[in-house]
């Protein structure tokens, strides 16, 4: 305890006035009314990765250049981080609280970074919950049958994957063209998902050469066989030689990297089906392409970054312009007769309707017509037992069907087209049949808008906003783009456009990410605590000394990314 | 290692070489320079040491406070208005013994707004506690800031060195910039008698009440009074070591000096030509520089001028309704002397303005000329 000393002389005294004891009696917490305690929060991205990925650990491993750990921290979570490193529609950059100073992470091109890192690539396998004999189909190999098969797998189940066709991978392959996904790349993410022991069958359809019968002999199913017919134009002459479908056009133009342009084509359309398709007639020779939409570029829901490729091409976007009439001669497509649009009063989802200007109709010369103007399943193989509306298979939160130990997902089941939510709902999917097959009722799965984590970290769902960043600890430097290969030169093969980042850029990048939410030790609160009482913990983070903290919320307040939590102290409750 | 660098450059050099682990600093002009390339030597790596930037004077003084408790040592340097803000924390490092370095380049206080140089500045925290050293040329400003520290963690005294603005703070001059092993032999590391240790905490600077408080002073005004004799032992070391020897005084051409000018800073140096000019004619003057001001060199200052028959002080700084603030404290120290002889005192070179050769024949005219001064201050050059 403290006393009062009194120095007979002056050579008794100090140099300088301070205690002659030690003040560790005195515990100064007891003073305190309000407790820090460290808590990490969501961040952004994180909450709305539709593959369930960690971003903001992965860009802070990034950061402290450990990026096996980052890789390994990806694939967790998703298998395919080469092919969403270069197609996903990445709506954590939408989020990203970045955005708004200096522009939001480029956390697409970290993940294709850490993808094409050089190595063998090792899936990380878990310890196995299987029951014993537990076997599950996978009906289509897309990303959400593959997702699925890659979770179970390596969970410890025996799975067999029946694909339709006699290549695997789904509208990953069928889908996309080669200069946004090279297949080398998309193949050796499948690879490695085999190599964990899935067994595939090939030309397996079901409902033609694959019955339910069939499948009896497995504990549970998935079928995730995606969305392969394109919707219709609905105008006349649409039956005509030389009007291609999208979907079946990039399905040709992707097994064979060809297919039938005449030298003007149109595309109709504002997907990334109609980017694609337009980009793809381009590289096999059509002079000159053009797309027509119906809306303006507001509503397009391709990715911006696919409509800014495209129109560096020299394709031109013909907003606010629908087709009336496909004209013919002998059978074939001469021409295209068309409409003027305008924006009207907002359809049931608040987008605006699109209404054709009276009199404004013009015709133009075309030798070819892409519609792409979205796509739907054929469900008819499904029978009785497994209920469908409006095209897509009913499924649960647990993305369980109407048939029993039958689970869907994919675009077939949820119609979200992006191979992130794919990959997201064959992940539920696997984590459902295991709960499933172990006996357990299929409770506590979020709706099927938001995300799961195989391995979760414990966080606050709270979600970290850009009001919540202490931007003292922040400047705005810009993004970092991504190289890419000039307009000019790639419209003239299939090789990929966009050329990824080099460490330098990735790493500058990460250096960029505030870390929304999630502690990455910068040492902030330790430095700025006036009463000594964070202690860094030897590897992670730190912890408060609550003997001391007298709770006065500068490490708070402070904190660079909201990774600490102030709460009222019990005891002052009344 | 010779390099031809300004005054401001000279200290940062020698703030380098002292191997300072921490340095604050809001920039003043004409100090700017000082912490500028010091940020750099941080940045680069040639120096090993923590930059802390603050939001005013006040907190510098404050950060420099934390850093020296905290067992380091600790540097920082400002200017005029700078040091007046930094006022009430020179009264918290001195009295909590810390060994602090500042380098203070002189410069005249608004209003009327001035950049220029002035020793008001810096006499006007004369009793704040701190040693105070003026320098005359960029060499002694680096080597000021080796010996400060040697002094100040032998004697628990803060020092101030001062320079002049622009006069000597902008001004190149080849400088001798010695290597650092040889530094490293002269000015070992701090080894803090007392320190904050988060292991082992005590509280500092709390309540002292009356029984107590005057003996904490007493022996502060023991340790000033030591270091006197540090100071001597120190700069008779330094020029050992080298080659460049310093003393509390500065005696050039004294022998049977009868008229003695003394003078401060940079005035020196344009006085040392002028004495030269007086002595070829064979008239008896002499120059007497005054390094250390505080604490005052009393015995060493009664000694020099105890055969001179005038005294001719040269003030650059004004304390109002009084006079120049040298001439006013060596005129005390004379007083406790066997012999007074009469002191003539000189303001002159206020705001900066020019101190030329002429000026010194003037005042030294003037003292030949009378018997005794006929004021209290003596303003030159005054505009009529």
């Amino acid at each position: 305890m403290s006393e009062i000393i009194v120095f007979d002389t002056e050579g008794d005294m100090p140099e300088l006035t301070m205690s002659l004891g030690s003040t560790l009696y005195n515990k100064t917490g007891s003073w305190r009314y309000l407790r820090p305690v460290y808590r990490n929060k969501t961040s952004p991205c994180n909450q709305v990765c539709p593959a369930g990925e960690d971003i903001v650990a992965y860009l802070g491993l990034v950061n402290k250049g450990r990026y096996d750990l980052a890789l390994q921290t990806i694939l967790q979570e998703n298998p395919f981080p080469g092919v969403c490193g270069r197609v996903c529609p990445h709506p954590c950059e939408a989020e990203c609280n970045r955005a708004q100073l200096g522009g939001a992470i480029a956390i697409h091109a970290m993940e294709r970074f850490l993808a094409d890192l050089p190595g063998e690539r090792r899936l990380p396998v878990l310890s196995s919950t299987a029951p014993p004999g537990a076997k599950v189909a996978v009906i289509g190999s897309g990303p959400a049958g593959l997702s699925c098969a890659y979770q179970l797998a390596r969970g410890g189940y025996e799975v067999t994957v029946f694909e339709a066709l006699s290549v695997l991978g789904g509208t990953m392959r069928v889908g996309i063209p080669s200069y946004r996904l090279p297949r080398e790349v998309l193949d050796s993410e499948i690879a490695a998902i085999l190599a964990l022991g899935v067994e595939v069958r090939t030309g397996m359809r079901l409902g033609e050469n694959l019955s339910w019968q069939h499948l009896d002999g497995y504990s549970a199913v998935f079928v995730a066989v995606g969305q392969h017919r394109s919707r219709r134009l609905n105008v006349p002459g649409e039956e005509a030689e030389g009007v291609l479908p999208g979907l079946h056009f990039l399905w040709q133009v992707n097994l064979g990297q060809q297919g039938p342009v005449g030298p003007r084509v149109v595309v109709v359309g504002g997907g990334n089906t109609a980017m694609d398709s337009a980009r793809a007639a381009l590289r096999l020779g059509a002079r000159e392409v053009q797309i027509l939409y119906r809306r303006s570029r507001h509503e397009m829901p391709a990715i911006a970054e696919e409509v800014e490729e495209t129109e560096q091409e020299g394709i031109r976007i013909e907003f606010l312009t629908a087709p009336l009439q496909v004209l013919t001669t002998a059978g074939r497509v001469s021409g295209l007769k068309c409409t003027r649009m305008r924006l009207g009063a907002p359809d049931e989802r608040g987008r605006r309707r699109p209404e054709a200007v009276p009199g404004s109709e013009y015709m133009m010369e075309v030798d070819t017509v892409i519609p792409a103007l979205g796509q739907e399943s054929d469900l008819s193989f499904l029978g009785s037992d497994v209920q469908a509306n409006n095209g897509l298979i009913v499924i649960n939160e647990a993305g369980a069907t109407s048939r029993p130990a039958a689970f869907a997902g994919g675009d077939a089941a949820t119609g979200l087209g992006t191979v992130a939510y794919a990959i997201g709902s064959g992940k539920r999917a696997a984590l459902a049949i295991d709960k499933h097959l172990r006996g357990e009722p299929l409770q506590g799965f979020p709706p099927l808008t938001e995300n799961m984590s195989v391995v979760p970290r414990e966080v606050d769902p709270a979600v970290v906003r850009f009001e919540d960043i202490n931007l003292a600890y922040f400047s705005a430097e810009p993004r970092t783009a991504q190289p890419q290969r000039v307009a000019e030169q790639r419209v003239r093969d299939f090789g990929e456009v966009n050329l990824g980042f080099a460490e330098s850029e990735a790493r500058r990048e990460a250096e960029r990410c505030f870390s929304c939410g999630t502690c990455n030790q910068c040492d902030t609160c330790w430095l700025y605590c006036p009463d000594v009482s964070v202690r860094r913990l030897d590897h992670e983070g730190y912890e408060f000394d609550y003997d001391y903290c007298k709770g006065c919320g500068l490490c708070a307040e402070e904190c660079p990314r909201e990774a600490i939590s102030i709460e009222e102290e019990l005891k002052w409750r009344k | 290692m010779e390099k031809v660098i300004m005054g401001n450059h000279a200290v940062s050099y020698g703030v380098q070489l002292a191997r300072v682990q921490v340095i604050a600093a809001y920039p003043i002009t004409p100090q700017t320079q000082i912490v500028e390339i010091l940020s750099e030597f941080c940045a680069d790596g040639r120096l090993n040491a923590k930059f802390i930037k603050v939001e005013s004077e006040h907190s510098v003084m404050a950060a420099v406070v934390g850093a020296s408790i905290a067992g380091v040592r600790a540097f920082t340097a400002t200017s005029s208005h700078g040091l007046a803000l930094m006022h009430e924390v020179l009264h918290w490092a001195a009295g909590g013994r810390l060994p602090i370095v500042l380098a203070n380049v002189n410069r005249a206080l608004g209003p009327g707004w001035n950049v220029w140089t002035e020793q008001t500045d810096s006499l006007a925290q004369r009793d704040t506690g701190w040693m105070q050293f003026y320098c005359e040329t960029n060499q002694e400003a680096l080597d000021m800031v080796i010996q400060g520290f040697k002094i100040a963690e032998t004697v628990l005294v803060p020092v101030m060195l001062v320079l002049d603005a622009f006069v000597l703070s902008h001004t190149e001059e080849p400088v001798n910039i010695p290597d650092q092993a040889t530094v490293d032999s002269f000015l070992p590391p701090y080894n803090p008698r007392f320190k904050l240790e988060p292991g082992d905490p005590h509280s500092f600077y709390g309540l002292v009440a009356p029984d107590h408080y005057m003996e904490l002073r007493h022996k502060m005004a023991k340790s000033m009074e030591e270091a006197v004799q540090v100071t001597q032992q120190v700069g008779a070391e330094f020029g050992k070591v080298f080659g460049r020897p310093y003393d509390l005084l500065e005696k050039y051409r004294m022998d049977d000096a009868e008229i003695v000018l003394v003078t401060s800073g940079t005035i020196t140096g344009t006085s040392r030509v002028v004495v030269d000019e007086w002595r070829a004619r064979g008239e008896k003057v002499g120059l007497l520089k005054v390094r250390m001001f505080r604490p005052t060199p009393f015995a060493a200052l009664r000694e020099a001028l105890a055969e001179a028959k005038k005294v001719a002080v040269v003030d650059r700084n004004i304390s109002q309704g009084h006079g120049g603030i040298f001439a006013s404290e060596i005129r005390s120290v004379l007083y406790g002397a066997g012999h007074q002889p009469p002191l003539f005192p000189f303001i002159i070179g206020l705001g900066g303005r020019d101190v030329t050769p002429q000026s010194i024949h003037s005042i030294l005219s003037y003292t030949q000329e009378h018997d005794r001064p006929d004021q209290e201050a003596i303003w030159m050059e005054v505009k009529k």
